[in-house]
Formats: structure tokens, C-alpha cells, sequence
């Protein structure tokens, strides 16, 4: 699904992001990636979603290429893959509902069909009863909640959720975590980054760990090491 | 297509009611802007009245002698016409002469008395001639100033004249020079001003056209509502200045045909020339908005 190979990026001489980094995902695996800050973690979703261009090396998703991705293909990647992150990057002039609509109205999507996917996502988020709120009207796992239904709305193959949980309290970090499994069971690939320990310890499943923008281990049931 | 299209359209409408302050504010300088360049429009009618009436008051008259035959008078005015630069010419005849003197000086009975006792008309006929510009009077005057019309031609009033034909020309030369600076300095001020302003609102989207960008969106998809927004704001303060404008003329041109003369001067000039005014204004503001909103986005569409 998800394959890197030798994938270094570079931003000066003296700042390195990642480092000849190889990495296979196979469809429905759930992998976290830790580190400490500053370790390449936030460079490798960069990577993914063409926000950046890797230096060397190679990315392929889901079969395409997307190393040398032209500026036209990349709203093409990023409808394929669902992306959330640790400040939510809701619209805040939008409502739930409205979120949510805009990632399909931008893939062209016929009324109709906005019309009966929206509604589905927001519940399996649990928000359908305030869809018509803004993001400022919500708390933070809620506009978490949100942007997850924002990232399903296209039937992702892959959910990349940058430190989802690095805003929240105990209570809300547990049910977004819960809300990611749940969406991996629906066979979804989860690339899980985040360097809560508890987190990853609880989930007990595949985990890489960057250091200084390399790949140090790769374990499929492990455990939060540094 | 057409679905983005009213989804474009859709979003436009609610980024300008969401965030209408903004909205009122980027309107508000394009009312300013436009209401600068009508300002100068209005002073430039008000100087070109001007010149033209201070103009329409020179004229150069030639005197004949009153011997002069009628052959020698209709072969000066002929000579006369034949220049390009006059614009036209008004003869008067002995009679109309001092008709003319006598109403001018009606008040004066010396003067008159003393018109009475010589018995006859001591006044000659009278050429008025007027030119396209005031610099051409002096090529006149001096066609005139030749030998064969000494014994036709008594007097020119070239002497009198000269000093106020140079004094107009160099005013009108300073005001008109004075208008193209303010015109080119109000320009410049409006469209640092609005560019500025337009940055400023792109700026403080800058984090929405991320997430369009991060969700999928096109940059056409995302450059669209900004776009039309450009259009909408154009087509408002266009329509508001006009407005402004109408009811601003109509309190000034009784003030201007107190000086002037004319009924509606300005009213007129803006009602003849209405097409291409708004037409000038609404391309100026549309292209300074949409460049401005081009480069302010450009750096935030890069992917």
C-alpha cells in the first residue's frame, strides 16, 4: 500500500529531515510511527501527501509513483488519502456539515451523492447532531471528530493522522484512538505518528521508530521505546 | 463543470457575508479610490471650463482706417480667413462701430457731446478675429504688421493683449502639468492602497487556502471565490461611487453656473461621457483587485 524506498529528504546542508528511510505497508495494517521531535515524523507525512518533494529515494501509493508528482496530480493524492492532524485544520468560517461537504464538493461530487455520504460519516463520528455548529462552537475532540469524517468522506484506502491526539485530554485522545481503530477494521491503513507513549503501548500493534531521521526499528507488535 | 461552477459562486457569497467587515472595508477603499479619480475628473472639467472661458474672452481686434475702401477691407478679411488657426472672424462696419461705442459709453456725455460737435462718424470699421489658441495671435499680428496694410490697418490691439495671451498660456500649461501629477500621484497612492488592503485579506485566509489546498482542492477551485469576489467588489463600489457621484454634482453645479454659465456643467459632462467612466473605472478596479488578489495568492497555491 504504502512503500518508501531509500527515501531521504534534505532541506539544507546541515538540516536533514529523513534518511535513506525503507518502508513497506501492506493494505489494512495499522502502524505507528514515533519518535522524538525534530526526528523526520512530520517530513514523512509531508512526503506523502506532496507538501514536499523528497530529496532521494522513492514513494509509491497504492502502486503510483507520486516521487515526482506533478502540482496538477497532487489534489488527485491528497482525495486519496485521508489526512488529519494535531490542530484539526478545520475551516473555521464553515460548519461541521459544511467541513465536511467541501472536501467532496471539491472532488466535483454530484449533490446527491454529498448528500448521502455526509450525513453517514458524521455519524459514525458520532456529530450528527451538530453539524451546524462552527469548529470555534466545539471542543477539541469533537473538532477532531470532524476532521476524521472530513478524511473519510472519500473512502480513503490510507488515514494519516499527524499527532491526532497531541491537543487532547486523556478522555478525547481515547476516543479518537478508538475511532481509528474502528476505521481500520473497516480495512482502512492507518499511519498512526505520534510520541504518546501510552498510546501506542495500548494499541500493540506494528511500530517504527525514527531517530534523527532514520528508520532505528521496526517492530509488528511493538511497544513505545525511547 | 457547471457544478463547480455554482459551488465557486456559492462560496464566494458566503466568504463575503462571513466575513463582512472585511468585505465592508475592502469596498469602502474602492469607493475611496474611485471617488479620488472622480474628484479629478470634476477638477479637470472645472480647469478646462475655465481655460475655455478666459480663452472665449481674447480676441484681437483690427482696426481700419476710416478711409479704407471697401476692396482693401474684404481683401484683409480674406487674408485673414485664409490662416488654419482662425477660428472665426466678426466684422462690424463704421455704423455698428459707433453704435457700439456709443452704448459702451452711454454714461459718459462728455464723450458723447463731444462725438456730437464733430459732426461725423470719426470711427473706422472693426475686424474681431478669435484663434483656435491664444499663442496663434501673435502669428496673426504680425501677418498683419507688413507694409501693404499700413495705409488700410490704423491699429491692432496686439500690445494689450500680448501679456494676458502669455500669462493664460503659461497658467493653463502649470494647471494642466499640476493635473496629470495628482492624477499619476493619486493612481499610485490608490493602488499601493488597494493592493495592500487585498494582500492583507488574502493574508488572513492564508490557513483556509492551506486546508482547500491539503482536502483537494484545485487552485482553480481555490483562486475561483477570490476571483469572484474581485468582480462583486468592483461591480459594487462602481455602482456606490457613481451614486455618490450623481448626487455630489448635483449640489455643485449650481455653484458652477454661477461662474460658468452653463446649466449642470459637470452633470452633463458625466452623463456624455458615462460608458467610458465606469467603463475606465470598473476595468481599472477589476484588474487592480484581481492582480492583487493573483500575486497575494500565488505563494500560498504553491504546493
Amino acid at each position: 500500500m504504502i512503500v518508501l524506498k531509500n527515501l531521504s529528504k534534505q532541506y539544507t546542508r546541515d538540516s536533514v529531515g529523513l534518511h535513506e528511510v525503507d518502508l513497506h505497508i501492506q493494505p489494512g495494517e495499522f502502524v505507528s510511527v514515533v519518535g522524538q521531535s525534530g526526528t523526520g515524523k512530520t517530513t514523512m507525512v509531508k512526503l506523502l501527501i506532496a507538501e514536499e518533494r523528497p530529496s532521494a529515494g522513492k514513494i509509491e501509493i497504492g502502486g503510483w509513483d507520486i516521487t515526482n508528482i506533478s502540482r496538477h496530480d497532487v489534489p488527485l493524492l491528497r482525495r486519496q488519502i485521508g489526512v488529519i492532524f494535531q490542530d484539526f485544520k478545520l475551516l473555521p468560517q464553515k460548519t461541521v456539515l459544511e467541513n465536511v461537504e467541501f472536501a467532496l464538493e471539491v472532488a466535483g461530487e454530484r449533490k446527491s451523492r454529498i448528500q448521502q455520504v455526509v450525513p453517514r460519516v458524521l455519524d459514525i463520528v458520532g456529530l450528527s447532531h451538530k453539524n451546524e455548529r462552527y469548529p470555534h462552537q466545539l471542543s477539541g475532540g469533537e473538532q477532531q471528530r470532524v476532521a476524521i469524517a472530513r478524511a473519510l468522506v472519500h473512502r480513503p484506502k490510507i488515514l494519516v493522522a499527524d499527532e491526532p491526539t497531541g491537543n487532547l485530554d486523556s478522555i478525547n485522545t481515547q476516543e479518537i484512538i478508538e475511532i481509528l481503530k474502528k476505521i481500520n477494521e473497516f480495512g482502512t491503513t492507518i499511519l498512526l505518528v505520534t510520541h504518546n507513549r501510552e498510546v501506542v503501548n495500548q494499541l500493540k500493534r506494528r511500530v517504527v521508530t525514527l531517530h534523527d531521521g532514520r528508520l532505528i526499528s521496526d517492530e509488528h507488535k511493538g511497544k513505545y521505546r525511547l | 463543470m457547471l457544478a463547480s461552477f455554482f459551488r465557486i459562486v456559492k462560496f464566494s457569497l458566503q466568504d463575503i457575508f462571513r466575513n463582512m467587515s472585511l468585505s465592508f472595508m475592502t469596498v469602502l477603499i474602492l469607493i475611496l479610490m474611485l471617488l479620488s479619480i472622480n474628484t479629478l475628473i470634476v477638477v479637470r472639467v472645472i480647469t478646462d471650463e475655465s481655460i475655455k472661458t478666459v480663452k472665449e474672452q481674447i480676441d484681437v481686434s483690427i482696426y481700419f482706417h476710416p478711409e479704407s475702401t471697401e476692396e482693401e477691407i474684404a481683401e484683409v478679411r480674406e487674408y485673414v480667413g485664409s490662416f488654419p488657426e482662425v477660428e472665426n472672424e466678426v466684422y462690424q462696419t463704421k455704423e455698428e462701430v459707433l453704435e457700439d461705442f456709443k452704448e459702451t459709453y452711454s454714461d459718459n456725455r462728455d464723450i458723447l457731446s463731444s462725438l456730437d460737435e464733430l459732426g461725423e462718424n470719426p470711427l473706422g470699421p472693426t475686424l474681431i478675429v478669435k484663434t483656435r489658441e491664444p499663442k496663434d495671435y501673435e502669428k496673426i499680428i504680425n501677418a498683419l504688421s507688413v507694409p501693404e496694410y499700413e495705409n488700410i490697418i490704423e491699429a491692432k490691439t496686439f500690445g494689450d493683449t500680448q501679456v494676458a495671451i502669455d500669462r493664460i498660456h503659461s497658467v493653463t500649461t502649470q494647471v494642466e502639468r499640476f493635473t496629470y501629477f495628482l492624477t499619476a500621484l493619486f493612481a499610485t497612492i490608490a493602488f499601493v492602497i488597494i493592493f495592500n488592503t487585498i494582500r492583507v485579506a488574502i493574508y488572513t485566509q492564508r490557513a483556509e487556502i492551506g486546508i482547500k489546498r491539503l482536502v483537494g482542492a484545485t487552485n482553480w477551485f481555490i483562486s475561483g471565490p477570490y476571483m469572484l469576489e474581485s468582480l462583486i467588489f468592483s461591480i459594487i463600489s462602481v455602482a456606490v461611487t457613481y451614486g455618490i457621484a450623481h448626487f455630489s454634482l448635483g449640489f455643485l453645479d449650481p455653484y458652477m453656473s454661477v461662474v460658468f454659465g452653463e446649466q449642470e456643467l459637470l452633470a452633463n459632462y458625466f452623463s456624455s461621457h458615462i460608458f467610458f467612466i465606469l467603463g475606465i473605472e470598473f476595468v481599472s478596479v477589476f484588474l487592480l483587485t484581481i492582480v492583487s488578489s493573483g500575486l497575494a495568492m500565488r505563494r500560498y497555491l504553491k504546493t
